[in-house]
């Protein structure tokens, strides 16, 4: 029962990923009668296209190079500085950027590093510096969160041996904490380059021009500015290739990072003797990280916060955007247990491969530009209805099914373990689906539940990319008035949008993982572990 | 010669949301070339002892002397002291030979009597032909004689054995313990063993502690102590293996 309705799911995700690709190629006529393949190979031999790819790995490379190799530091400082009082404190913080929508931390780079921010880059923000900037922001905190842990798996007796066998710090660096970090380095400079390549708010409010265009902007404007089906087909193609190659090289990897890391202090680990230099490193990426948000709050403070209030836009967006959360986060909780449960229930009884396979065919949603799925489900229903009528419903089903991956790293883990420790019971007990659901599974399972649904709302509710293609000012979102706001250098009106926006958000995240995981939710666990 | 006089610890725990206390306080000798066997319950304080001995804990007071030089103040680098761990003892990034070249010097390089020492540690443990080895490569108990083949090229006083047999299978386990008989009585250092097997302890030393709550209840022949000892503590110990 639970595989057969894993498989369903498994059909839908595929028609909903293939038909729209279908009828995007139909639509650009690559096919069709009027077909030439000089046309076609003039798109690939295109300059701004061969820019589009450069620019896109060149951004990601260099943001997941600095991400990563400064994480590494940090997350030693972290490692080897001991416990201190806000240490908790400030890796929870270091949690924050995965709730904050890339919309607002660009909105946060401009008040610390803009013309007029705190400290000036000028126009060169525009461009590189800033898509660097971003991307660090969001992606810096993130290695830290997912290196720490290699610390703390280091084996307490490795770290005993070495204090007998009087090795220096840099002996414990290259016989211990090297070689275990060689084995996480990897998987997690993949995650960050994937995350950076598809990165779609920063580039196109920062990338300033056609010279710093990524491939995921590129079709957006093909789609949006330019309406060549044909373009957008070839660079979509593109992308999902590279995305895919990414994905295989993912899958060979033996390390997959944890969205849930354990972040508690190995007590182990000897405390180094440079603490200073390590709590410099510490206070310095900590000011890094909460300085965008702290610019934009007092900025804000300063801004029209009665008028940005009293217009109904405002609350107009914050329905939609809410509506889009809501509906976003329960579609994909909803596919994600199924799935889920399909390929526990596999799992268990052996078949590791389909068990696998399932899960991956959750994730693979994630390499498909979520423009590209939009655009084609557009193209299918103008033939049908007036589409804008349908456009809220259309950015939900997208967000919802961009959340499967996420829901499928959070909750996956502890459903297999769930299935291996109680179906056994359950079947012995003849309960039903539903009485299963309600008496065992549910209960057992509403932490990482909670943190699924609370993740995909925050995320859906601050998306920028899908409507950006589909929004109307009638159906604005809190994300799409701010970007409308900050296209018109309305920059005071944008920066109190942009912290109502953030506020929401991390309102909507803290009350769902409150409410349906309970009071002892993953934040104050991660909190007392840290 | 070991001697520990009075060392003591205060030791927490978390049980049902409460802390509990547990005051230990430590008295035992072992002589050179003898292996003293440790047994007792589970959260007794054996592992607490091998901690204090090596410096991964301090006492709050007590001595612990070698030879009569207090060590308990020493910082664990400085202690003629080594460890020999259930699991994990070895670094997987390195081979068999420089698993145990490390315990001579941990930049890894050595002089030629030193390589030469490495040499004969592997041929004494029989490892001689596993030099190139990975640690993953290896089985549990090859594992192990690695472990002791550092432990040998260290000439360290004492030797810590933290239940090194656990993993292994039985004739493996009897295999290990005679080479580390062997080793004690060549080298003529001091070696403790904590074991949960009381065939182990038989096999390896002729005398063994009882730890309880913190204290040495009792030190006695290891015979005597398995099979006629008249405490009611140790005949539940060993009522319940």
């Amino acid at each position: 029962m639970r595989t057969k309705a894993g498989i369903l799911v498994v059909v839908l995700l595929g028609l909903f990923i293939t038909v729209p690709l279908i009828s995007l190629f139909l639509a650009s006529d690559i096919l069709g009668s009027q077909f030439n393949p000089a046309n076609s190979l003039a798109i690939w031999n295109d300059a701004y296209l061969r820019q589009a790819i450069y620019f896109s790995i060149y951004q990601a490379s260099l943001s997941a190079f600095l991400s990563v190799s400064l994480g590494v530091i940090i997350a030693r400082a972290f490692a080897r500085f001991g416990n201190f009082p806000l240490r908790g404190l400030i890796l929870n913080l270091f949690g924050l950027p995965l709730v904050v929508p890339a919309i607002v931390a660009v909105l946060g780079i401009i008040s610390v590093y803009g013309s007029k921010g705190w400290l000036p880059l000028g126009s060169d923000l525009y461009g590189i510096n800033g898509i660097l900037l971003a991307h660090l922001f969001f992606n810096l905190p993130l290695s830290v969160r997912l290196l720490l842990p290699v610390w703390s798996n280091i084996p307490q007796q490795q770290w005993r041996i070495s204090s007998q066998l009087g090795m220096t710090t840099s002996q414990q660096w290259k016989n211990l904490e090297w070689p275990a970090l060689r084995e996480a380095l990897p998987g997690i400079s993949l995650l960050v380059f994937m995350l950076c390549l598809t990165s779609f708010a920063v580039v196109l409010s920062l990338g300033g021009g056609p010279k710093s265009t990524t491939l995921e902007v590129a079709i957006y404007q093909s789609l949006r500015f330019d309406f060549d089906p044909a373009q957008a087909i070839v660079l979509a193609l593109l992308q999902l290739g590279i995305s895919i190659l990414l994905a295989g090289i993912a899958v060979k990897l033996s390390y997959q990072p944890d969205v849930e890391a354990n972040l508690q202090l190995n007590h182990e680990i000897p405390i180094s003797q440079r603490r200073f230099l390590l709590g410099s490193f510490i206070a310095l990426a900590t000011l890094f990280v909460i300085s965008p948000l702290l610019a934009m709050l007092i900025d804000a403070l300063q801004g029209p916060i009665v008028s940005v209030l009293k217009d109904n836009k405002l609350w107009t967006a914050l329905g939609f955007s809410l509506l889009i959360g809501l509906s976003a986060g329960f579609i994909s909780l909803f596919l994600g247990w199924i799935l889920l449960s399909a390929s526990a229930e596999q799992s268990y009884f052996g078949n590791k491969r389909f068990a696998q396979l399932l899960e991956f065919s959750g994730s693979v949603i994630y390499v498909v530009p979520p423009l590209v799925i939009g655009t084609g489900l557009f193209i299918i229903l103008s033939n049908i209805t007036n589409v804008f009528d349908w456009a809220i419903l259309l950015v939900i089903l997208i967000n919802g099914l961009m959340g499967l991956p996420f829901v499928i790293r959070t909750l996956g883990p502890a459903m297999r373990q769930h299935t291996m420790r109680f179906h056994r019971l359950s079947a012995s007990l003849n309960l039903s689906t539903w009485q299963r659901f309600k008496i065992i599974d549910l209960p057992l399972l509403r932490k990482p539940v909670g943190l699924s649904m609370a993740l995909v709302t925050a995320m859906a509710m601050g998306d920028l990319g899908v409507i950006a293609l589909f929004g109307t000012p009638e159906t604005a979102t809190l994300p799409l008035l701010l970007y409308q706001r900050l296209s018109a250098y309305q920059i005071p009106h944008a920066t109190v949008t942009a912290v109502f926006l953030l506020l929401s958000c991390l309102l909507a995240f803290w009350l769902l993982e409150r409410l349906i995981g309970g009071s002892n939710t993953t934040a104050t666990r991660v909190n007392r572990h840290a | 010669m070991l001697e520990i006089k009075q060392l003591s610890f205060t030791y927490s725990t978390q049980q049902n949301e409460q802390t509990h206390e547990l005051a230990m306080c430590f008295n035992l000798d072992v002589k050179d070339g003898e292996i003293l066997s440790i047994i007792g319950p589970s959260g007794s304080g054996k592992s607490t002892l091998f901690n204090l001995i090596a410096g991964f804990n301090s006492p709050s007071s007590g001595e612990i002397l070698i030879d009569k030089v207090d060590i308990s103040q020493d910082p664990i680098g400085q202690r003629s002291v080594t460890t020999v761990f259930q699991e994990h003892n070895l670094f997987p990034h390195l081979n068999v030979f420089n698993n145990v070249a490390i315990g001579i010097n941990p930049s890894l390089k050595l002089t030629k009597s030193q390589n030469k020492e490495v040499d004969e540690a592997l041929n004494s443990v029989g490892l001689s032909h596993y030099i190139k080895r990975k640690p993953a490569k290896l089985s549990g108990g090859q594992r192990q004689r690695v472990a002791l083949a550092r432990a040998l090229v260290r000439q360290q006083k004492i030797l810590l054995l933290d239940e090194p047999l656990a993993a292994l299978g039985p004739a493996m386990r009897d295999e290990i313990i005679d080479l580390l008989r062997e080793i004690v009585a060549d080298k003529h250092i001091m070696a403790l063993l904590i074991s949960h097997q009381p065939s182990d302890a038989l096999r390896a030393s002729e005398r063994t502690a009882f730890i309880h709550e913190g204290k040495v209840l009792d030190i006695n022949n290891t015979e005597v102590m398995l099979n006629h000892s008249s405490y009611q503590e140790i005949q539940n110990y060993l009522g319940q293996l």
